[in-house]
């Protein structure tokens, strides 16, 4: 074969097999996930992130009404994205002002740890 | 000059004719391996091509750059030791930055940089000892460098631009690895080619790439964030 011949097969390889990625990538839902979708209007608590020192302060919350999470202003650098692993789910997002806020599903009773995408500080939240 | 000697080379007799071949047989070898693997298993997983697609994608593009250059530097056996540093270097760092982006990318920073720095550490020392104990140390410190430093990256911009960072990341790489080659080429024009083989190393090098990381990707371990 070819040099050019196999350059050219190269491609076209290349463009079909990225093209078959990136449109089944785009019809599913991405692994960091934060639609609003899951969450019931009126029963949606919110709960508010704060930092303590080079962690985040333990917060707490209702079982069984689905999560809106924010983080206040004192919560400063790789904090602001924060990452969640629900039963084996992602959920993850920067929250990049106090108004922003990371959906979570209902939760059961019990505490669920979490941390901001650098892996390097970490909070739980308590769910009573 | 000399560049226009090489590209006219990627169609002579010597291994630099040899290069674009290898580059189309490894490329092939791992789409056919993830089409199996796809149609039999993946498609099944839930995000697929959303969490691990990509990844897999991009690796089996990056794949294909390494499978070449190793390709040449065997052609040619022995090399000067700066040259031969700098296959080391080159393939040490590429080789376990790449491999632990990926990984990381999918299954958190631990186990991403121990792939990566497997990968770049294994590449490193097998094609730096084109020049002896120099090119075997600064390949093995390369993918040791390289592989954590992959991870790292990937995993701080989790949350920022990530598939966006890693188009990026391969593009550079890729340009990294075809000076490689010119460098290469540069180095050994006037001399013969020591060592003629078939195509067969270029399948086992890149489906053993190929299925590692899918299983590593799919079944592997996993840092706590990632589920």
């Amino acid at each position: 074969m070819k040099t050019k011949t196999i350059i050219f097969a190269m491609i076209i390889l290349v463009l079909i097999v990225g093209s078959f990625v990136f449109v089944n990538g785009k019809k599913e839902t991405a692994n960091v996930s934060s639609n609003g979708g899951q969450v019931i209007q009126g029963q949606t608590q919110q709960v508010i992130l704060s930092q303590d020192g080079y962690n985040y302060e333990d917060a707490v919350a209702d079982a069984g009404k689905p999560i809106s999470l924010s983080a206040d202003s004192s919560v400063g650098g790789c904090l602001r994205s924060v990452v969640f692993n629900v039963e084996g789910k992602k959920y993850s997002k920067y929250l990049k002002t106090p108004k922003d806020t990371l959906d979570l599903p209902a939760l059961s009773k019990g505490t669920y740890s979490f941390s901001c995408s650098m892996g390097m500080g970490f909070g739980k939240i308590v769910v009573k | 000059m000399t560049f226009k000697e090489f590209k006219k080379e990627l169609n002579g007799n010597r291994v630099e004719g040899e290069l674009i071949k290898t580059v189309f047989y490894s490329l092939l070898t791992s789409f056919i391996v993830l089409g199996i693997l796809y149609s039999l298993k993946f498609r099944f997983i839930e995000d697929f091509m959303s969490t691990k697609g990509y990844f897999l994608f991009f690796a089996a593009l990056s794949y294909s750059l390494f499978v070449p250059t190793i390709r040449q530097v065997r052609a040619y056996r022995e090399f000067a030791c700066m040259a031969g540093m700098m296959i080391g270097m080159t393939l040490g760092m590429i080789g376990g930055f790449l491999s632990g982006f990926f990984v990381a990318s999918t299954n958190g920073m631990f186990i991403g940089s121990v792939f990566g720095m497997f990968v770049g550490m294994s590449l490193g020392i097998w094609n730096g000892k084109c020049c002896g104990i120099m090119g075997i140390m600064e390949g093995m410190m390369a993918g040791f460098m390289g592989g954590l430093m992959g991870a790292m990256t990937a995993f701080m911009l989790f949350n920022d631009h990530l598939i966006a960072s890693m188009v990026i990341v391969f593009l550079i790489s890729s340009v990294i690895l075809v000076s490689l080659n010119y460098l290469i080429y540069r180095e050994m024009k006037l001399e013969e080619r020591k060592l003629k083989e078939d195509h067969l190393r270029t399948f086992v090098i890149s489906f053993v790439l190929i299925i590692l990381t899918a299983w590593l990707m799919v079944y592997g371990p996993r840092s706590g964030v990632f589920g």
